[in-house]
């Protein structure tokens, strides 16, 4: 009998993470800071592109691991940007973390939102608090792509006006044609000149062409509902409205079993799902 | 396939010459129940075991392991350790070696796993047929036949067993090991009568007709807020199932807090925290929505992504549970909307 060759484990473990040095941090507000990182290994950083939309599994030895949807645009390379709350193990380690430390990457893991699909049509993004951070990937691949796109609108709402996130990228925006942009916040301050109110309240302001727009929308769970029912009596189709998900994760790769939406993971079927796919999971709005 | 007929008590010299290279894990008594164990002398071997406690999964997904050693201070993996020791897994009923191609389409699919990979590459699979239980209910899913995921598979016929021969390194292994000898029509006619007694055995009817539909129809049913009054949220279920593969991963820290280790170990859907994520927001809050979710994954989720549900039917949550919830009561208050 021949004997027994032990066969080798795989080169290839997607657990394992790839060293990526933080190099610029930005105070967005009190609880969000900006984090600027690029993988360290000048192949793996040359390979690495990625879909608006999809997360990365930001690793830090000794505390864990956290799923971060990736805020850069993918017309930007070398480097991605993620938006991170204060909020965890993890998000709270990576706080206290300076520029030029060493953190690791997992990814980028999920499917984004249709870019390609949506190009030629009109966009309406709407955002609800941290839910910009991939909403902002899409909203700055469009930029750099703007000609491809008919009307952008940009809806965003806040609770208060210390929380709005990229403040000023948006200021600096509002007096731009191309992009229509409607900040909210619930409890403005003296010094707020934008709307007051639920982000919901901004459709009585807009006008749809339900025939060439696509939506997109990111916020906390209780939003998706309210934002859908507006989009639909403007009569945009159920599966040009695109939902990205929040969910516990663990390994980001469709195993640990964490992220269940219905009959789908979150980490490889979505995060980001149609409207019709999402009201055909349970459980998901 | 090809086929022999191998003596019974050829066996322990099969088990014996498989230990000069394998380490050998098959069913061993243990007071007054079965386990997987490594098998010290052949003739602890008790291929007339009922079921065992825990399922053949933790000898390819291990309850706890190591995924990779880290350095902290530059986020660095120090090791990685991969299990390439070379095993044969002697005696799964075919429930448990179907529960492992269950198994492979999860870790051996996209991105596969290479710390489930290396132990599946290094595991021979002799499986040996069996007579059902009182729990068991394989039938219900076609789980109760195995035709391909093993390198032996041994059918009792009596004073032999009629081995169906998979692979290459199970015919090397039968041919160096044991004096066998081809199959007659006498031998393929006992092996049917054989399996006509063994589907005939079976105690538990389980109507899996229209599951899928039932489970999206029935999803907002007061059967699963019933079943959740029961649920004791123990996990017991999730443990000794051999197709749930949920797992955690945590990194514990040497005392000198300079490296420390990335380990993964099982979880399960009925804990608490499971779909809980940041400020306080958890997805499934409530017992009932955690074993609804159990069901919905195994014989709808899953499904939907392999074609199969992910049940094999070998009984063992029956036997685990405390609170007397299984697939065959659950699929009754499916079917019938009440919950006995």
């Amino acid at each position: 009998m021949s004997a027994f060759a032990q066969k080798a484990p795989g080169s290839v473990n997607p657990y394992r993470p790839s060293p990526a040095r933080i190099t610029s941090i930005i105070d967005l507000t009190p609880m969000e800071k900006l984090f600027e990182l690029r993988l360290i290994d000048d192949e793996a950083r040359e390979a690495f592109t990625f879909d608006s939309g999809q997360f990365v599994e930001l690793s830090l030895f000794g505390v864990g691991e956290a799923p971060i949807s990736i805020s850069s645009a993918p017309s930007k390379q070398g480097f991605i940007e993620l938006c991170i709350r204060n909020s965890g193990d993890v998000t709270g380690a990576m706080h206290k973390k300076r520029c030029g430390d060493i953190v690791g990457l997992r990814g980028p893991f999920g499917r984004g939102f249709p870019f390609a699909e949506m190009k030629g049509h009109d966009i309406l993004l709407v955002a609800g608090g941290l839910g910009i951070a991939p909403l902002k990937s899409l909203i700055n691949h469009i930029h750099d792509d703007r000609h491809e796109f008919g009307n952008v609108t940009i809806l965003y709402g806040s609770r208060t006006p210390a929380e709005v996130l990229f403040r000023d990228q948006f200021d600096m925006w509002k007096h731009r044609e191309d992009f229509d942009l409607i900040l909210t916040v619930d409890q403005p301050d003296d010094t707020w000149e934008g709307d007051v109110g639920l982000v919901t309240k901004l459709f009585d302001k807009i006008a749809v062409d339900p025939k060439s727009t696509y939506g997109a929308i990111c916020g906390p769970p209780v939003m998706y509902k309210y934002v859908i029912a507006e989009m639909r009596k403007k009569a945009m189709d159920v599966d040009r409205i695109y939902v990205s998900f929040e969910r516990r994760m663990k390994c980001g790769i469709g195993k640990c079993g964490h992220c269940g939406v219905g009959h789908q993971y979150a980490c490889i079927d979505g995060p980001v799902f149609n409207f019709w796919e999402a009201m055909n999971l349970q459980e998901a709005i | 396939m090809f086929f022999r007929v191998i003596p019974k008590d050829v066996i322990p010299d099969l088990v014996r010459g498989l230990s000069e290279q394998y380490e050998v894990i098959g069913p061993v008594a243990r007071g007054d129940a079965f386990v997987y164990a490594p098998v010290e002398d052949p003739a602890d071997l008790r291929l007339d075991y009922d079921t065992t406690v825990l399922p053949a999964k933790r000898w390819f997904f291990p309850e706890s392991e190591e995924l990779m050693r880290f350095r902290v201070s530059d986020n660095a993996v120090v090791e990685e350790k991969f299990d390439t020791t070379p095993r044969v897994l002697f005696g799964l009923h075919p429930c448990d070696v179907n529960s492992l191609l269950l198994m492979d389409n999860v870790f051996l699919g996209d991105r596969p796993d290479p710390y489930y990979k290396a132990r599946r590459d290094n595991t021979l699979i002799v499986g040996v047929s069996c007579m059902p239980t009182d729990l068991c209910f394989c039938d219900a899913w076609g789980t109760d036949e195995t035709h391909w995921g093993f390198d032996i598979f041994l059918s009792d016929i009596g004073d032999g067993y009629y081995a169906s021969i998979r692979s290459v390194m199970g015919a090397e292994l039968v041919d160096r090991y044991v004096a066998c000898r081809a199959i007659t029509d006498a031998d393929t006619q006992a092996f049917q009568e054989r399996s006509a007694a063994f589907k005939a055995a079976f105690t538990n009817d389980v109507d899996t007709s229209q599951l899928p539909v039932l489970l999206d129809a029935k999803f907002d049913s007061d059967i699963w807020d019933k079943l959740g009054e029961k649920c004791l949220g123990c996990g017991a279920c999730s443990v000794v199932c051999p197709t749930c593969y949920c797992f955690d991963v945590h990194d514990e820290l040497e005392a000198d807090q300079l490296h420390g280790t990335r380990v993964r170990t099982w979880d399960s859907c009925q804990f608490k925290q499971f779909a809980a994520v940041a400020h306080g927001q958890n997805f499934r809050d409530t017992r009932a929505s955690r074993v609804k979710y159990r069901y919905y994954h195994k014989q709808w989720g899953y499904l939907s992504k392999f074609e199969r549900v992910l049940c094999v039917g070998c009984g063992r949550c029956t036997r685990a549970c405390k609170a007397q919830i299984n697939p065959v009561r659950v699929v009754r208050a499916l079917q019938t909307g009440v919950v006995e």
